[in-house]
Formats: structure tokens, sequence, C-alpha cells
């Protein structure tokens, strides 16, 4: 087998996120076709609480489940372009022993399989969950009650996990198009061909070892310097989505997202060091071992990519005062809902007013 | 001075004991070879005797200092002011070209004429080539400047002319000796070829984890002189 179960057990990062996704989705997709359904039982002076539970429900969904669903990609993507560098000499061995590109690629489908665990437990956690949703998320007036649809799970597992599969094998697919003997020596084409000369320092200074140490490692792996990049913005992102889900929920919903928004966060930010470390763990073993020490082998490969991670956090946090000022402005539009700058005590976040949209819909 | 005494390892949870009561000692400025077949334990003995690796139990003196009560960071220093090592598989950075991968032992010790070294190992041509760049001979001797170039006062080298042919093998060999008699620093070499054995002046032959011989050579031999 060309990936073992143990190599699918590293994306566990993955099922995070689809847990997070599918856990969202579940409730609140559900919530709103049994909401939608009470539509005729509405009266004219439910309307306004009615309409502004409605438009919570698809926000949150909108926003957790199609943003963690692009993030899901850019993560599995990544790990699969990682395993494939991690591998390419035992997958070289394959491909020189006759196996097709495709035989191995179709091995990949292993990684749907995190896909899949993290949405059967989504799905399963959603329902758990769904008596605390429905509850808080209440018309006076209108009964609301909890109905299964046996296809929502069945779409939000099945759906995910086939397409996340399908990209597993055709981006292994197009990761393993490199002779087998680029394979071999663990070599990109690209530098198969292309070896970069050194370049002479600028006003003839010299760099240290661990300064030329930081910058070839920044340059020799723009992927990761990207990754990094990504998996900040992503950081900031989320917890500004909980943040932001936190104020436009009532009652218990509120943490519940932010919690959600927190765990991903880490999660994210989990992966991209353990990749960070991974991609670099032999240059440490070396340094280790001629003497230098942790704090000098970690300010060596990492510092490179601060300067990334901050331009990765203040894109996501540009990005999602965007789309929240956008969606807000899209769904709650007779509320008044207004964002303002919250210095908090470790990031900037967007916050709205510390008031639900179900408050400010019974106000109206 | 390396005194080694009861020296005890064992990987996966004891079940495997690589070194089993060693005790051996190495004098300053000499040149020991341990001498084994595959598996009898040489390269855990010198990585254990380089600070690499810590001993289940027994104690390891260097120049009287007791390495395995060193803490990581004491030991991280002692590597760092003592020791210098060659891999058979080189363990060159490979971002890096050849004039920074002898920078990176060059800076421990703020070494600024690195550059003699690379040229004395005839690579001052070749400064700017990545490892990928050059032939095996030519990594192993960027992996001897870059070792030489923190100036260390013991050498180990872990099977140095394992992955070479013979020409290129020999002169390596031929280097390493040549330098190590005109320094004057303590040297100890891992190696399964029993022809090597006859270039060192104390030969440690291990088996199955244990010392089964230890002799000195009368009269050295040269890299050219011994077969292969």
């Amino acid at each position: 087998m060309v990936i073992s179960l143990k190599g699918g057990v590293k994306l566990i990062g993955i099922s995070v996120i689809c847990f997070c996704a599918v856990f969202v989705c579940t409730f609140f997709i559900n919530y709103y076709i049994d909401a939608s359904a009470a539509a005729p039982n509405v009266t004219e002076g439910m309307k306004a609480v009615y309409e502004g539970q409605l438009a919570t429900a698809k926000i949150s969904c909108a926003l957790s489940g199609c943003c963690l669903t692009v993030i899901a990609f850019f993560m599995l993507a990544f790990y699969v372009k990682l395993y494939v560098d991690g591998h390419s000499r035992q997958l070289g061995i394959l491909k020189a022993m006759g196996y097709s590109d495709r035989e191995l690629a179709l091995k990949f489908w292993v990684f749907g399989l995190s896909v899949f665990i993290g949405a059967v437990l989504g799905c399963g956690a959603g329902y758990a969950a769904m008596p605390l949703v429905y509850g808080q998320m209440t018309v006076e007036g209108l009964e609301i009650p909890v109905k299964f649809h046996f296809w929502l799970p069945l779409l939000l597992i099945s759906v995910p996990t086939v397409i996340f599969s399908l990209f597993s094998c055709g981006y292994a697919y197009f990761a393993l198009k490199r002779p087998v003997s680029c394979l071999l020596k663990c070599k990109t084409e690209r530098n198969r061909f292309k070896i970069k000369k050194s370049k002479p320092s600028r006003n003839g200074k010299e760099h240290s070892f661990l300064m030329e140490m930081c910058l070839k490692t920044l340059s020799g792996k723009k992927m990761l310097a990207f990754f990094i990049a990504f998996a900040s913005f992503c950081f900031s992102a989320m917890i500004q989505m909980g943040g932001a889900m936190y104020d436009l929920n009532s009652g218990a919903m509120g943490p519940m997202i932010l919690i959600i928004g927190i765990v991903l966060a880490s999660t994210t930010m989990f992966i991209a060091m353990t990749a960070l470390i991974n991609s670099n763990i032999k240059n440490i073993a070396i340094m280790k071992a001629f003497g230098y020490s942790v704090k000098e082998c970690a300010s060596a490969l990492f510092t490179g990519y601060v300067p990334c991670a901050l331009i990765g956090f203040g894109i996501g946090t540009g990005y999602q005062f965007l789309i929240l000022r956008s969606m807000v402005d899209l769904f709650f539009k007779e509320y008044s809902l207004k964002f303002d700058f919250n210095v908090s005590v470790f990031f900037i976040t967007l916050k709205m007013k510390n008031i639900s949209v179900k408050e400010v819909a019974e106000e109206n | 001075m390396i005194e080694a005494l009861n020296i005890y390892k064992s990987f996966k949870n004891g079940t495997v004991k690589v070194l089993k009561d060693v005790s051996v000692k190495i004098d300053r400025g000499s040149f020991v070879i341990i001498l084994g077949a595959s598996g009898s334990g040489k390269s855990t003995l010198l990585n254990v005797l380089s600070g690499l690796e810590r001993p289940d139990s027994g104690s390891i003196t260097v120049n009287g200092q007791d390495i395995t009560s060193m803490t990581d960071k004491n030991l991280t220093r002692f590597r760092r002011v003592q020791v210098g090592f060659i891999f058979q598989q080189y363990h060159l950075l490979e971002n890096l070209n050849v004039d920074k991968n002898v920078k990176m032992g060059a800076d421990l010790i703020k070494n600024k004429d690195y550059r003699e070294i690379i040229n004395k190992v005839g690579l001052s041509d070749k400064l700017n080539s990545k490892p990928s760049e050059l032939s095996g001979g030519e990594q192993q001797r960027v992996c001897i400047a870059r070792a030489l170039a923190k100036k260390p006062n013991l050498l180990f080298l872990d099977e140095p002319t394992g992955a070479l042919d013979e020409a290129t093998g020999r002169a390596i060999l031929d280097y390493i000796i040549n330098l190590q008699r005109e320094t004057g620093f303590t040297m100890v070499m891992v190696t399964h070829n029993e022809n090597i054995a006859d270039t060192a002046d104390t030969v440690i032959k291990m088996n199955s984890g244990k010392i089964s011989e230890i002799y000195k050579n009368k009269a050295l031999k040269t890299a050219y002189e011994i077969g292969w």
C-alpha cells in the first residue's frame, strides 16, 4: 500500500476542519429547512424575528461551511504535496518497478477518509446539538419541530468525501508526473533543470550562517511560505468569524461557535507548524549535531516565515471584515447592525456591537 | 582523553540491546578505528562517545568532563566546542552552497578563515555549487571541510568512505589521515573495512554489542598501501 493508514492519521487537522464545517452546516441547514416549512404559520408580529433567525442560519452556514470547505481544500492539497515530496523516493522506486501514475494516484483516496471521519462525527454532533440550537433560535409563538431529513447527512457526508477523495487522487496524479530519476533524487523537475547560483551579497557584506540559512530556507520553500501565510490568514479569519458569530447569535450558540472558531484557528496553526518542522527536520538534526542550540535552530528556520505570517494575518483580517460586512449588509440591512474594530488582548478582532440579531429583531 | 566505562545502550524499550558493558579508553591525539560487521554496535558506540546519544547506563568522560551527566544545553555546548562529525551519507544542507555549508561549522567558533580549508580540500572552484551538483567524493570533502572549519579537538567519522568508489575513498582517507597527523586532533572512525584498520594507531573490534579485541598497530600504513 502506497499510503498507510498511519499516514492518513496525520490528516487529523483536515478531519477537525471537516468536523466543524459539517457540524455547523448540519444544524443550521436543518433549522433553515424546518423553519422555512413553518413559514405559513408566521404572523405579522413574528415576521421580524423569524426572518432574522432565518438570516442568521443562512449567514452562519455560508460563512462557516463555505469558508471551511475552501480552507480544507487548500490544506488537503498541501498535505498531498508534502506527502509526495516526503515520500518521493519510495514513489520513485514504485514507478521504476512499473507502477503507473494512475495506479499510484488512486491510492491517495485514503486522504478522503479523513474527510469522511470528520464529516460523520460532525453530522452526529450536529444532530446531537440540534435541540439546543432550536431552543436558542425560537420564535415566540411559532413552533419549529426538529425533523430528520435523511438526505441531509447523506449529502453532507458523501459529497465532501467523494469530492475530496477525487481531489486527492487528481492532485497526486499531477504531483507524480515527474521523471523517475527526479523522484528518486527527491528533486522537482523545475529544480532539475534550473539550479540557481547563489548571488554575491549586497554591499560586499557577508551574512552569518544563521541569516543565510534563514533566507535560503524561505526562498527554497516558497510553497511552505505560502502555506504559513495562508494558515495565518485562516487563523485570523477564524478567530474573527468566531468573534462575529459570538455577537451575532444569542444565548449558548455564540460561545459554541466562538469555541469552534478558536479550535479551527488553533488546528490550522498546528498543521502549519507541524508542516514547517517536518519539512526542515533534517536540517535541524544536522545543526543540532554540530552544536547549534535549539534557539539558534529555531531562529534560522522560522524567522523568515514571520513576515509571511504577519502578511497572512493582515490579509485575513481585511478579508473577514469585508466578508462579514457584506454578508451583514445583505442579510441584516433592516436591523442596522454595525461593525467596529475592537483591539482585544491578543488580536485585532472585528466585532459587531454586543447585541444579537434576535435581540435587534425583537427591539424592532 | 575519552574514557567510557560500562556503557549499556538499548533501543525499543530495552528489547534491542546494542551496547553491552562496553569500556574503552582513547588517548588524546590518537587515531582510533572501531571495526565491526553491520549490527555490531559500532555506530551506536560512536554516537554515544560523541554525545549524539546518551547511554542507558555507564559513564563517559572527555578530558575530565562527564558528558553523560550533562544537561542537554551543556551537551550541545560540548559538541559545539569540541566535536566535529563526518557522516557516510554526508548530510549536507541541500539548500546551501559549498561556501555556506562550510560556514555552518566555521560560524560556531567565529572562524573567518574557513575558505583556506575549502582551498585545502580542493574545492575553491566549487564555492557556489550546491551539494546536488557535486560528486560523492566532492560532497565528502565538503563534509570534511565543514567539520574541520570548527577546529574540533575530537573528530568522529562514521564510515566516511562507505559511499565512495575505491580511488575516491583512498584519496579521502589519505587526506583525513594526513590532516590528523599534522594537526594532532583525536580521531575516531567507524568502518567495516578491515583493511582500513591498518592505518590507525588503535583498533577496537566489536561483535554483538561487545568489544571483542583492542590492539595497537606498530607500523602504520597509508591509504595507498592497504587493500580495499
